[in-house]
């Protein structure tokens, strides 16, 4: 993965998501011990304390824990922890986003969920 | 990163090894100096002849005052040339404060002008075994080393004395030139002007007295601590003015 | 612990003052950036700390010493410049082994490795080389020289993107080998940012801002729309950057103290919210006025 420094998401929230990911497809599992602020900071050639805010803001969503002086570690749920942030703030906002568009393009709500409905039949989104 | 603690003394080591390494060119020009010199030398200081029907004599006085007299103004000029800001800045790329860029300039000079204070001195016997070797018929009278060794060592010495001194009055008057533009014009004005003018100014009446004050003593220990003491005035008052001076502005 | 602390520092050269009052503190084993407008006064602030100059008043300290004439900062700082000056006489290599004499962390090896890296040739002089490759070859000696407090003042001037990048990916590298203290300057911003912990910007002598990186990135937002929608939501907050943008619409860039709700109703009242690049908002906060060079052609 490479990051975009221009995206509307800070670069250490690029950090955390591209862990997540990484617990999600299941490379990491429960009390395993995930990258280095450093290693993290090479990987992606950030400053390690960009890294660490990544890190850090993981341990705030419990989806990682801190053990002192050997790093951080997956922490016991933090698949369904991920799964449920994810849904509660990524889709959400990106629902709103879909909404105001529609509206601004006079899309009523049962044509846009047919039009969701149809990407998945289609199966584009697996 | 830890912090790494340095004396004052290891700093001047490390600058004076950077500058015998970086300032090479000094002693090329040194040689190329006194070469010059010692060829000028071959015209002979004085020289006059006789003879008679059955036989001539020409007697010829070869000098290396010609190669000393260069040698006084290579140190003088060499001298002057290190104060200017190239020089210094080199100083600054790596560890220094200003004191330590110029005490280590200096001890590079005292190193500099023994070295050429021998080599002017060693001079004279090249020249005497060139003309021995390349002008025929000819009996060489006097002044080889291993005669009066003794001798020797003194004008040496003497010698590198009188470099020493040229060289601080250069680097003297390069520092004043570093501080203010007002004296790369004045100084030398003053100079030239008190040599044109002559007995007519006071400034001639200084001239002839430091001639006689450094040039005309007698006893080898006064002359020595003389030359000491004015150099070192010299040299540590320049200390004190570059220490002020900033560097890269 | 403050490895750099300065207070109130001005410095004024024949009767123009290039400082006129920074403060700030730079705290250990943090990269920092130093940014600015040409003529700012950061190159004038870097030479300070390396006691290349004297401040004319404030307070300077460096290593917990006043770095004017100091052995002590000297030994433990390189300021590393593309006028960097080295002796004409000595060739590359024997300006790396005057320089591993001169500095107690050295790394040999390092120097030597970057050095057939970029394709240096031991016998070239320094003079001799071309501009990119002089600020690549001083590169070199300010990395390797591992010093706690590392001074990069417009490193990359002349070189090409392909060795910029090198440049700060060894930078990077070896800053995580080795922690110390790094200031960079530089005008691009969108060059340096993701190297950086802290940005710290002088604007006209003064300090303008000092603060993390990512706070920097998220103090502003933009907005655009109609001209009646956007002028009541911004009527409190400190506007950075105001332009026209088509009949009664308007682009501001204000400081992002909004709350989501107040966004998020913003966006259903049709004004488009976005992200600032942090080098625009570098650019936006160093103009001399809010609508930069369009205030020149708009003569009312």
């Amino acid at each position: 993965m490479i990051l975009d420094s221009d995206s509307s998401k800070p670069i250490y929230v690029q950090i955390s998501e591209w862990i997540e990911a990484e617990i999600l497809r299941g490379h990491f599992t429960t009390d395993q011990k995930v990258y280095s602020q450093y290693q993290l900071a090479d990987r992606f050639n950030i400053n390690p304390a960009t890294a660490g805010k990544g890190l850090t803001l993981l341990v705030e969503d419990n989806i990682l824990y801190k053990k002192r002086g050997l790093g951080m570690f997956v922490a016991e749920d933090a698949r369904e922890r991920i799964k449920n942030k994810r849904k509660n703030q990524t889709l959400k906002k990106l629902i709103f986003e879909l909404v105001l568009e529609a509206e601004y393009l006079d899309v009523d709500e049962e044509e846009l969920v047919e039009m969701i409905k149809s990407i998945k039949r289609k199966g584009e989104v697996q | 990163m830890s912090l790494t603690e340095v004396s004052f003394a290891s700093v001047v080591k490390s600058q004076f090894r950077y500058k015998v390494k970086a300032y090479l060119g000094v002693f090329v020009s040194l040689m190329i100096l006194q070469l010059i010199a010692i060829i000028f030398s071959f015209n002979g200081v004085s020289s006059f002849g006789s003879g008679s029907d059955s036989f001539s004599v020409t007697v010829s006085r070869y000098s290396a005052n010609m190669v000393i007299t260069f040698t006084f103004l290579w140190a003088f000029i060499t001298a002057i040339l290190l104060t200017t800001r190239a020089y210094r800045y080199d100083d600054f790329s790596f560890v220094t404060n200003r004191l330590s860029g110029s005490l280590s300039t200096v001890l590079f000079l005292l190193f500099a002008c023994a070295a050429a204070g021998i080599s002017a001195m060693l001079s004279s016997f090249l020249l005497k075994n060139i003309i021995y070797f390349f002008f025929t018929d000819i009996t060489l009278a006097g002044g080889l080393p291993q005669a009066a060794p003794g001798e020797f060592i003194i004008g040496t010495i003497a010698t590198i004395l009188y470099v020493i001194l040229f060289s601080s009055a250069g680097y003297f008057i390069g520092t004043l030139v570093q501080l203010h533009r007002f004296f790369a014009v004045s100084v030398p004005g003053v100079i030239f002007g008190s040599l044109f003018i002559g007995d007519q100014s006071g400034l001639g009446n200084v001239i002839v007295w430091i001639n006689e004050f450094l040039f005309s003593e007698t006893s080898f220990f006064i002359f020595i601590s003389k030359i000491i003491i004015f150099s070192g005035i010299f040299f540590v008052s320049s200390f004190y003015l570059l220490n002020r001076l900033e560097v890269r502005q | 612990m403050s490895v750099i602390e300065c207070k109130d520092v001005t410095k004024v050269y024949r009767n123009i003052a290039a400082l006129k009052g920074v403060s700030f503190a730079i705290e250990e084993n943090k990269i920092t950036g130093v940014i600015g407008r040409n003529g700012a006064g950061k190159s004038t602030m870097l030479k300070i700390l390396a006691g290349f100059l004297k401040e004319t008043s404030g307070e300077v300290h460096v290593l917990s010493e006043r770095p004017f004439n100091n052995l002590k900062v000297s030994a433990n700082l390189i300021y590393v410049d593309d006028q960097m000056s080295l002796p004409t006489s000595l060739t590359l290599s024997d300006i790396l082994e005057c320089a591993g004499d001169f500095y107690r962390n050295w790394d040999k090896e390092l120097a030597n490795r970057l050095f057939d890296y970029f394709s240096f040739h031991p016998k070239q002089r320094h003079n001799n080389l071309s501009k990119g490759m002089k600020s690549t070859f001083n590169m070199i000696i300010g990395l390797a020289a591992r010093c706690a407090v590392t001074i990069f003042d417009e490193p990359t001037i002349g070189m090409d993107e392909a060795v910029r990048k090198d440049f700060y990916r060894a930078l990077l590298k070896d800053y995580i080998a080795y922690p110390r203290t790094i200031l960079l300057s530089s005008h691009h911003l969108h060059e340096v940012e993701d190297l950086l912990e802290d940005v710290f910007i002088i604007k006209e002598g003064k300090t303008l801002l000092h603060v993390p990186l990512t706070d920097f990135k998220e103090m502003a937002i933009g907005l655009s729309g109609d001209l009646s929608i956007v002028n009541p939501l911004i009527s409190d907050k400190e506007v950075y950057h105001l332009e026209e943008n088509g009949i009664k619409r308007t682009y501001v860039v204000v400081e992002n103290n909004f709350t989501e709700a107040e966004l998020h109703e913003a966006k259903v009242k049709g004004v488009d919210v976005s992200p600032v690049s942090s080098s625009d908002l570098y650019v936006f906060l160093t103009n001399k006025t809010k609508g930069g060079i369009e205030d020149v052609f708009n003569r009312g």
